[in-house]
């Protein structure tokens, strides 16, 4: 009487493919999971670091590879997901579609305009589908607050805000803390609301940005970027990786009827853990939702491989991201707008 | 005992800067004089002070100083009658919309000698006060960024008519954040860049009721400005003052006036929230009042005023020229 019936998260609705993994920390582990609920199968596991690799396969019983092209290119493999850092995307998508493998790429897409090209053009080339992960336009509360604007509840919308952020990502070692590479806040994270602003409201004609990137005496980022819309909005992005604990997104839209606010700190679940003296205690907010997100963006790329059906993000709208918080790096660098 | 003279009630302060007068034991309200005659007489009713129908005759009577409240356009030659009348004087913000008049009514009062303040209410507003003690001790390092916004409703009236504001909501709302982060930071701003747009009231008025704004201060601190008129006629209040500050330390987040309750009343179908801080303009008048008494300079003075101008007309400048300007 006290247990409810087992609430099915995979769908089951999908063929059963093989999927390779490349990539195995943070954000590989939570695709590989939500590819198998998706109803398929976790055939390699594959990262530089052997350990990675072995930890995550043994939950799937994969295959352990420390070669990701080798991943790429294994013959019984239909999807490959990459989770690597951004800069190795563009060789593994390559790689990948040169195998006639469909690919499931974390965002940024990749470190460069350049690159995104290439990427587009090596899928383009071997018909495979590339699907790159702006898992923000799958979260709940941001579709809650696109169908609030569609309705018309806040009228014709001319301003919006978005905070996003909070620790660094990662130790010192990570490839987070090498600029150049990740592009820092900027680029890995306020390119998440650069693509939703872009999605919802339309394109980009101009972008001013501060951006922080410091090493000394912490490792801290915060971006604070200046978008003018073509259609005349401004669109105020602020990305934080300077805060010492907590994760918080909060948006505000305001239009010439009203207006929309959201704060990730008002959850439905919150926690306080009493100090055991094993360290500090933990606040930790969570909203739980019966779908998550990450799943409902592999529904949406499967659905995209196996019936074909037009995904809500495609390669240009990554690429497009990218360009926006390449353009956003280039104006923090000289102190000027740049134009797209 | 200060006697003390309002000149205009056409912004909305003066009816909270004429209460505090009444409720402050060393001030008296002792005239009022307003070139809309009919809500001067009324604003005379209201506060129990006297009516004077001509400016001239409030100033060469024996009052002690003047608060003045005019639309932004007036302040400059309002400042100069008081100031010839060896007035003391208190300008509501904007203390004006160019740099050039700022200057002039700095330069007019230093020569007629008497002390000019600006209305720089959030200085005294315990919240600002504390963030400013924090970010002094140290506690939180070195500030390396900044992020404010001062939001609000649109106040519609003069406020929109350019030629008696000489701008919009990124005049009328960058001031104050530019004038509390001098005074937190005790560091001047150095550059400036900024969009605006008439975005959320097209069809009403013809002035920006949104700025987005991206300035630097001395030592490179990176400081992000949001100056609307854009919360909705339904939003539980009139507005916000918020600023988030990086330290190598840590970070401080304050929004000066999250200081409410929240009240749900059927009989109007409304979500209201009731203040229960402080009111900062009885720091601010006080402030003004002990001035006059004392014959020295308020705290917030005319120079404070002028640095705030000389940063939202680099503003306007830059959101003109779409490049970074220099302050």
């Amino acid at each position: 009487m006290f247990s409810n019936r087992q609430q099915q998260v995979a769908t089951g609705k999908h063929k059963a493919m093989n999927v390779a993994l490349i990539g195995c920390s943070g954000m590989g582990r939570v695709h590989a999971e939500m590819a198998a609920n998706c109803g398929l199968k976790i055939a390699i596991c594959a990262d530089k670091s052997r350990k990675a690799a072995s930890e995550l396969a043994a939950k799937y019983g994969a295959k352990v590879m420390t070669d990701g092209f080798k991943a790429a290119a294994s013959p019984d493999i239909d999807i490959v997901a990459i989770a690597t850092p951004t800069t190795t995307h563009l060789m593994f998508i390559e790689a990948a579609a040169k195998a006639g493998k469909h690919i499931f790429c974390e965002k940024p897409f990749c470190r460069t305009v350049a690159e995104c090209k290439k990427a587009i053009a090596a899928a383009k080339k071997a018909k495979v589908k590339l699907f790159v992960g702006h898992v923000v336009r799958y979260f709940h509360e941001f579709e809650a607050m696109k169908a609030q604007i569609e309705a018309g509840k806040i009228g014709e919308p001319g301003y919006v805000k978005i905070y996003r952020g909070g620790l660094f990502p990662g130790g010192p070692k990570s490839w987070f803390a090498n600029y150049e590479m990740s592009g820092g806040v900027t680029f890995d994270c306020a390119i998440h609301d650069m693509d939703w602003v872009r999605y919802v409201f339309g394109e980009p004609e101009r972008i001013f940005c501060q951006a922080l990137m410091r090493s000394k005496p912490h490792l801290m980022d915060y971006s604070q970027s200046n978008i003018r819309l073509k259609n005349g909005m401004i669109a105020t992005i602020i990305g934080t990786w300077a805060h010492p604990s907590g994760f918080q997104v909060k948006a505000e839209i305001c239009g010439d009827g009203g207006m929309i606010q959201y704060d990730s700190k008002e959850a439905p679940i919150s926690t306080l853990m009493r100090d055991t003296g094993d360290g500090p205690s933990m606040v930790v907010p969570g909203s739980p939702v019966a779908e998550s997100p990450y799943q409902r963006e592999w529904e949406d790329f499967i659905a995209w491989v196996q019936d074909n059906r037009t995904p809500r993000v495609t390669p240009e709208d990554g690429m497009i991201a990218v360009k926006m918080a390449e353009a956003a790096l280039k104006s923090a660098k000289t102190g000027k707008p740049v134009k797209l | 005992m200060a006697k003390i003279g309002i000149i205009s009630f056409a912004h909305m302060h003066a009816q909270s800067y004429a209460a505090c007068l009444n409720a402050l034991p060393n001030a008296e309200l002792a005239g009022i004089w307003d070139d809309d005659a009919k809500r001067g007489r009324k604003m005379a009713r209201e506060f129990g002070a006297k009516f004077v129908g001509n400016l001239d005759k409030l100033l060469a009577s024996d009052i002690d100083g003047v608060i003045i409240c005019s639309e932004n356009m007036k302040h400059r030659s309002m400042v100069e009658a008081a100031a010839k009348a060896g007035k003391w004087i208190l300008c509501e913000k904007p203390l004006a919309p160019t740099v050039k008049e700022a200057k002039e009514m700095i330069a007019l009062c230093k020569k007629a000698g008497v002390g000019l303040g600006t209305a720089f209410p959030c200085r005294f507003a315990p919240t600002l006060m504390d963030a400013r003690a924090q970010i002094q001790s140290g506690a939180f390092g070195e500030i390396l960024a900044i992020s404010a916004t001062n939001n609000g409703t649109c106040p519609f009236d003069w406020f929109v008519d350019e030629k008696l504001s000489g701008g919009g909501a990124t005049m009328d709302h960058t001031v104050h954040v530019a004038d509390v982060l001098r005074w937190i930071m005790e560091k001047e701003f150095t550059k400036v860049y900024c969009e605006k747009g008439n975005l959320l009231h097209k069809k009403e008025i013809k002035t920006d009721d949104v700025g987005m704004l991206n300035l630097e201060m001395e030592g490179g601190i990176q400081v992000s400005h949001i100056a609307s008129w854009s919360r909705a006629k339904s939003y539980p209040t009139w507005g916000d003052v918020t600023l988030e500050f990086i330290g190598t330390g840590g970070v401080l987040n304050v929004d000066a006036f999250n200081q409410k309750v929240n009240v749900y009343c059927d009989a109007t179908m409304s979500t209201e929230w009731a203040p229960y801080g402080d009111n900062p303009d009885m720091g601010l008048v006080g402030d003004f009042v002990n001035a006059c008494d004392e014959r020295i300079a308020p705290s917030v003075t005319g120079e404070d005023g002028l640095r705030a101008t000389e940063v939202t007309v680099a503003a306007y400048k830059s959101a003109k020229s779409q490049k970074m300007v220099k302050i």
